[in-house]
């Protein structure tokens, strides 16, 4: 009898404590599931990029480099990602690419699968895009194809005005190397957003929003993005920019729908 | 005026005692190794999870109440971030040891040479004569100069986010002149290898913005192997001059125990100054094959540095309090003709004032390339009848890859 006890005690422990680690995430095949489509705007004129003289690897960098977080074209903005929040079962993730702008040639590569696998290929100081997604728990393979190396620092944004970058991995990134980083749930608990950036290179600075279903979409040059194969449902659609904070609507999806909704930012 | 001046001056005189208590049990080496391994170990969990606690419980209030505070200047606040990169005074001056940290998977090589020159007998603040310093104790032999040399090699490696190792071979020089009463001059010499010093670096706090500049704080641990030789010999005119004499303790290049360095250090930089504190003990626990303890020392230092070309040079000026016990115990091989022969003799008090200069050269091949010079006087010395200090002087090279 105590063996029992014990063993299921064990059991019980062991699938408890397993559950932490499960991506909280389950792909169906999605019938009549809806689609979202929406664009992120700029109201006023977007401040100027910040440049940089570039001291470490100039021959690799460039002399000069430029940071433009607030990418606006005809009033549209790049880089908004959109997130629908609570999103507990549907479509499997789909492989997607996501290249920095010149004159850096980093890419943010998604696999599809049933987690979100994500490869950062940087080349030229240049991790990727502005923005991106990541997920807890999951693997970020960083590709380093520069001959020169690169510090990788990742931040978490916390604080109940989430105004404090707060360190949660360092690493050495040498020259022409590989690695791959988790980013534990311990060190994301209460975060919403990582930020990448290179101790040696201030330029390279990128933001990625914690996500934990394939429900995102990051807005294009056009300011446009879509979401498709939503289940029906009522959730809570997340705008997020890193330099223009947070919005968010609540969306009732139906069978087969076609939604349009639209942000619109200003500083 | 007495030595035990500061009350942290009691606590380790304190260590000293501890032996003391277990007088009578007889331990093998290898209990003793497990037991100091298993506190160790023990101590490491304890400050891991006390850190942690810190670093979420209160530290966390701290945070916030700063970010509140440099939100009002449209200001992030960053936490964490120990990377001082492109500035010669991201490193402290090159005479304090283990005042930074390293990322995961970065390598730094050290060379450095020290000299340090010692010149003429003090009792107390006081400079005293020759005759009067061999009247002290009754010896027939007095110390006219002496001169270490130190040659330091070592490395450093980021572990992980939070733990830095490193390891110092230093080899030493040591040269004594000494005068007898009757007239008679000589010096007698010790050199080899010193005691290897294994350490560790664990970062515990850091945070920064723009308006307040950055603090970054870590706990120091080393432990030094008892590689030195404690029983060096030299030639002396005593005795016809044909016999190797046993030379007194401060020509010792080691101390002949297994010792530690718990410390703590802080680093702040704001725009070009930078600044930093560190106080490092010396606990040395029970006594060596000689039968004798040297005593447990106090290093204080506090710095401010200043970026005069930026990314290239910067200046510093350090005031390094250092105090160091009186040995305990004997070796009975050592003749007491001199002051330096008497262990209840050799401890005592010591502020420099130290000025230097870091350079910061382009790196080459991802090779970051540091040059440092810092020398110093001393401005205060309380002894026992020994050489009083002249200068201090500091020469080193660092390359971090």
């Amino acid at each position: 009898m105590l063996k029992e006890t014990v063993a299921v005690a064990s059991c019980s422990l062991t699938f408890f404590g397993l559950s932490f680690f499960v991506f909280g995430y389950d792909v169906i095949p999605v019938v009549n599931g809806a689609t979202i489509v929406g664009k992120a705007a700029f109201i006023g004129v977007p401040p100027a990029p910040r440049v940089f003289n570039v001291n470490k690897g100039p021959e690799v960098c460039g002399k000069v480099r430029s940071l433009e977080k607030i990418q606006v074209k005809n009033g549209l903005l790049k880089g908004v990602v959109i997130v629908l929040e609570g999103v507990k079962n549907g479509k499997a993730f789909e492989t997607k690419a996501f290249k920095a702008k010149l004159p850096g040639e980093g890419e943010f590569q998604y696999e599809s699968g049933e987690v979100l696998n994500l490869d950062v290929s940087q080349k030229k100081c240049n991790f990727g895009p502005v923005t991106g997604v990541v997920a807890k728990g999951q693997p970020i393979e960083f590709e380093n194809r520069d001959p020169i190396k690169h510090i990788l620092r990742t931040y978490v944004l916390r604080g109940k005005d989430a105004n404090i970058l707060r360190t949660i991995n360092t690493k050495n990134l040498s020259a022409h190397s590989k690695m791959t980083q988790t980013l534990s749930s311990k060190k994301l608990q209460n975060a919403r957003v990582v930020a990448l950036t290179c101790d040696r290179h201030d330029f390279m600075e990128n933001w990625m929003y914690l996500v934990d279903s394939p429900y995102f979409a990051i807005s294009d040059e056009g300011g446009q993005f879509s979401l498709d194969q939503v289940p029906p449902g009522q959730y809570e659609l997340v705008a997020w920019h890193p330099e223009l904070g947070t919005q968010k609507q609540t969306v009732n999806v139906t069978v087969d729908s076609n939604l349009e909704v639209s942000f619109e930012f200003n500083q | 005026m007495r030595d035990d001046w500061f009350v942290c001056l009691f606590i380790f005189e304190g260590f000293q005692k501890i032996p003391e208590l277990f007088k009578g049990f007889h331990i093998s080496k290898k209990i003793t190794f497990a037991l100091v391994l298993s506190t160790t170990l023990s101590l490491s969990a304890i400050l891991g999870k006390a850190y942690a606690a810190l670093l979420d419980g209160v530290m966390s209030g701290v945070e916030e109440s700063l970010a509140s505070h440099v939100a009002k200047k449209g200001e992030q606040l960053l936490t964490g971030n120990f990377y001082t990169a492109e500035k010669p005074n991201a490193h402290g001056p090159i005479g304090q040891m283990g005042d930074h940290t390293h990322e995961k998977g970065e390598f730094m090589w050290s060379y450095r040479y020290m000299n340090m020159f010692m010149k003429e007998t003090r009792q107390g603040t006081n400079t005293v004569s020759d005759a009067v310093g061999r009247g002290l104790v009754g010896s027939s032999i007095s110390p006219l100069s002496m001169e270490m040399e130190m040659h330091m090699f070592g490395a450093m490696y980021g572990v992980n986010d939070t733990l830095t190792v490193m390891v110092m071979v230093p080899y030493l020089r040591n040269g004594m002149r000494m005068t007898h009463s009757n007239g008679t001059a000589f010096t007698t010499r010790s050199e080899g290898l010193g005691d290897i010093k294994f350490g560790s670096l664990w970062r515990l706090w850091a945070v920064e913005a723009q308006s307040i500049g950055a603090h970054r704080f870590h706990f120091n641990f080393s432990v030094s192997l008892p590689t030195g030789d404690t029983s060096p010999t030299d030639r002396t005119p005593l005795m016809g001059g044909n016999d190797n004499m046993r030379l007194p303790y401060p020509m010792h290049l080691g101390s002949g125990t297994w010792d530690f360095y718990p410390g703590l250090t802080y680093g702040g930089e704001k725009g070009r100054a930078s600044w930093g504190f560190q106080a490092i003990g010396s606990i040395r626990p029970g006594k060596n094959n000689n039968r004798f303890q040297k005593g447990n020392a106090l290093d204080l230092n506090v710095h401010g540095a200043y970026e005069i070309v930026p990314k290239w040079v910067s200046s510093s000026l350090r005031f390094a309090y250092k105090y160091w016990g009186n040995y305990s115990g004997a070796d009975s091989a050592i003749t007491k003709n001199v002051q330096a022969a008497y262990p209840e003799k050799l401890g005592g008090v010591r502020v420099d004032v130290l000025a230097g200069v870091n350079f910061l050269l382009p790196e080459f091949a991802g090779i970051e390339t540091r040059l440092a010079i810092e020398g110093g006087v001393p401005i205060y010395q309380w002894l026992r009848g020994q050489l009083e200090t002249d200068s201090v002087v500091t020469l080193g090279w660092q390359g971090v890859y």
